[in-house]
């Protein structure tokens, strides 16, 4: 079976800015790689300055590289605007034109895509509905809070059914509800074949909805994996919560180190280094006459695999 | 076909019919050009062509201010409140994107000026009740209108590649130079320098000719009674236009957006 081809292909892509009086040429991206592959949804991770919203830029040809090849289902990125066509972006903190109203805006968006009046009407209709911005169409966009502003621009990425959204920062700005809604909306797209990529330093967001993930720090790749891959099999410690349980002097007793024991309202809680220790602590703990509640085994967090990647990354180009 | 650039040709026009600052400004121009009756009481001779010659240059200043204020800001403003991420993300080539907005002022532009006209000639109508009125405003506009246009391609083309303010700058310079190219010219050649002969020469062919658009004082003495008169400045505005728009086009296709 041939492999399938990359929605979206980066090879060795370099890019710099001009900065400060004497124009020099500050590096922003050096020799980043990586793909996306069809129907996935990949985050694009890193913290503030790492080159994510360059290496958007240069995906939707707001931007050009200095060096390295970009290319999109199999053309290169930028060579026809019909090939945008197939892609919906959503710029970081999206801004747009006040003075229209919501349905005004799409309808612009819309006739920009090239599509026909009724399409327009019909799909506007159904992004209000599905992005929760059902009953603001006709508001002006100057009245929109940064939430709604947020799902307009997501409403505008998706409006001509593209076949790959890219997403820059999706989530920022919103509450916990709006935050839920965008990653539903994500996932539908999912479920109706599409590939998303985006990028975020919301980590709990790229891990709840990735199946990959590409991390990148001052320019450079860091890792590129399946969340599961980087977050590793490795058990980290087990939470024992014993209720009811007899004091914890009568645990210490047992042989149950006292740096293990917590005591959390009615209920004591163990950390056992690993799975052998935490299998003796339950039998130590039953026959003293406690009873076990539950048993939970901690594994990293995609969140702990960042910070590490991040911090070896600094400590690397500090020296 | 050309659907990107006409969708923001509309959406430009939009922008500035809903912009609150050009109806301050064409409020003012009216009122102005009202007071035309009042002024040419104060003045001597032929009372009707002094209505006419200030309504025509009341046009002409608050057309150029509207012009070059708003054009100024026709592309440097998207690209500062980043709408333009949303607009070139689209299949939008970018030089359609140019195109639409620059269409877009010159048809408020010809919107407003159009109606300014019709309120300076039914103003001297009305100082002139019950004689002939002067069809001559009408042509003067027209001029006064593409002259207008020129302006705004400039400004548009400044703002591709510069700030608002030296886009002001720049474009305020060549309205002032563009009316005095011809003065520039004569007295190069007669300065004996041949530089300075050299220097007027290059400006009268590079520089817009903007006084070949005033018809102001053939209206004002009723010779601009045939539109013929706008065939060749309409020639030499599109051409011009046509060079600046394709200069304009041209830097913001290589744009970098930071």
């Amino acid at each position: 079976m041939t492999p399938p081809v990359p929605v979206i292909t980066v090879e060795n892509l370099s890019k710099s800015y001009p900065m400060g009086f004497w124009r020099k040429r500050v590096p922003v991206l050096s020799g980043l790689s990586f793909t996306v592959l069809p129907n996935e949804i990949v985050g694009f991770l890193g913290p503030n300055g790492a080159g994510k919203t360059t290496t958007i830029k240069i995906l939707n040809h707001l931007a050009f590289p200095d060096s390295g090849r970009v290319t999109l289902f199999g053309e290169e990125a930028g060579k026809s605007p019909n090939l945008r066509r197939r892609i919906g972006f959503m710029p970081e903190q999206p801004y747009f034109y006040e003075y229209l109203t919501g349905r005004e805006f799409l309808a612009l968006c819309g006739r920009l895509c090239g599509m026909e009046r009724d399409a327009i009407v019909a799909r506007s209709r159904e992004m209000f509905d599905r992005i929760g911005l059902a009953g603001a169409e006709d508001k002006a966009i100057r009245k929109y809070s940064k939430g709604m502003m947020q799902r307009l621009g997501l409403a505008q990425a998706l409006l001509h059914d593209p076949e790959l959204v890219i997403l820059d920062e999706p989530m920022s700005g919103l509450d916990p509800m709006g935050r839920m809604e965008i990653r539903n909306v994500i996932r539908d797209l999912r479920a109706a074949g599409k590939t998303v990529f985006f990028s975020s330093h919301i980590v709990s967001d790229v891990e709840a909805l990735c199946d990959r993930v590409i991390m990148i720090l001052k320019g450079e790749k860091v890792a590129e994996d399946t969340v599961g891959e980087l977050m590793g099999c490795e058990i980290l410690y087990v939470e024992i919560v014993l209720s009811p349980s007899p004091p914890p002097a009568v645990l210490f007793g047992c042989g149950i180190p006292p740096e293990a024991v917590s005591v959390q309202g009615s209920a004591v809680v163990l950390r056992a280094p690993d799975v052998d220790e935490a299998n003796r602590w339950v039998d130590l703990s039953r026959a003293a006459g406690a009873r076990v509640c539950s048993l939970t085994p901690a594994k990293r967090h995609l969140e702990d695999v960042y910070v590490a990647r991040v911090e070896a990354g600094r400590r690397d180009g500090n020296r | 076909m050309l659907t990107g650039m006409l969708s923001v040709a509309a959406n430009t026009f939009r922008e500035t019919i809903r912009n609150k600052i050009l109806y301050a400004i064409l409020a003012f121009a009216l009122f102005v050009i009202g007071m035309t009756t009042f002024l040419a009481n104060l003045s001597f001779g032929d009372l009707a062509r002094v209505v006419v010659d200030l309504g025509l240059a009341s046009i002409h200043l608050f057309g150029v201010v509207m012009a070059v204020f708003i054009g100024i800001t026709l592309v440097s403003q998207e690209i500062d409140r980043k709408t333009v991420y949303i607009i070139l993300s689209k299949p939008v080539p970018r030089w359609e994107f140019v195109l639409g907005k620059a269409l877009g002022l010159c048809a408020t532009l010809g919107l407003i000026t159009f109606f300014m006209a019709v309120v300076l000639y039914l103003v001297h109508a009305g100082y002139r009740y019950g004689q002939t009125t002067e069809p001559g405003i009408f042509v003067a506009a027209a001029g006064i209108y593409m002259e207008l246009v020129l302006l705004t391609c400039l400004a548009s083309f400044f703002s591709t590649f510069t700030t608002p303010v030296l886009s002001a700058i720049f474009t305020l310079s060549m309205f002032l130079i563009g009316h005095i190219t011809r003065e520039l010219l004569f007295f190069g050649g007669k300065s004996g320098s041949p530089a300075a002969a050299w220097l007027g020469k290059a400006i009268y062919y590079l520089l817009p000719n903007l006084e070949i658009f005033n018809f102001k004082n053939v209206a004002v003495y009723g010779l601009a009674r045939s539109a013929s008169l706008l065939l060749l400045p309409l020639a030499y505005m599109l051409s011009y236009c046509a060079a600046v728009l394709l200069l304009a086009c041209v830097i913001f296709s290589r744009k970098d957006f930071k």
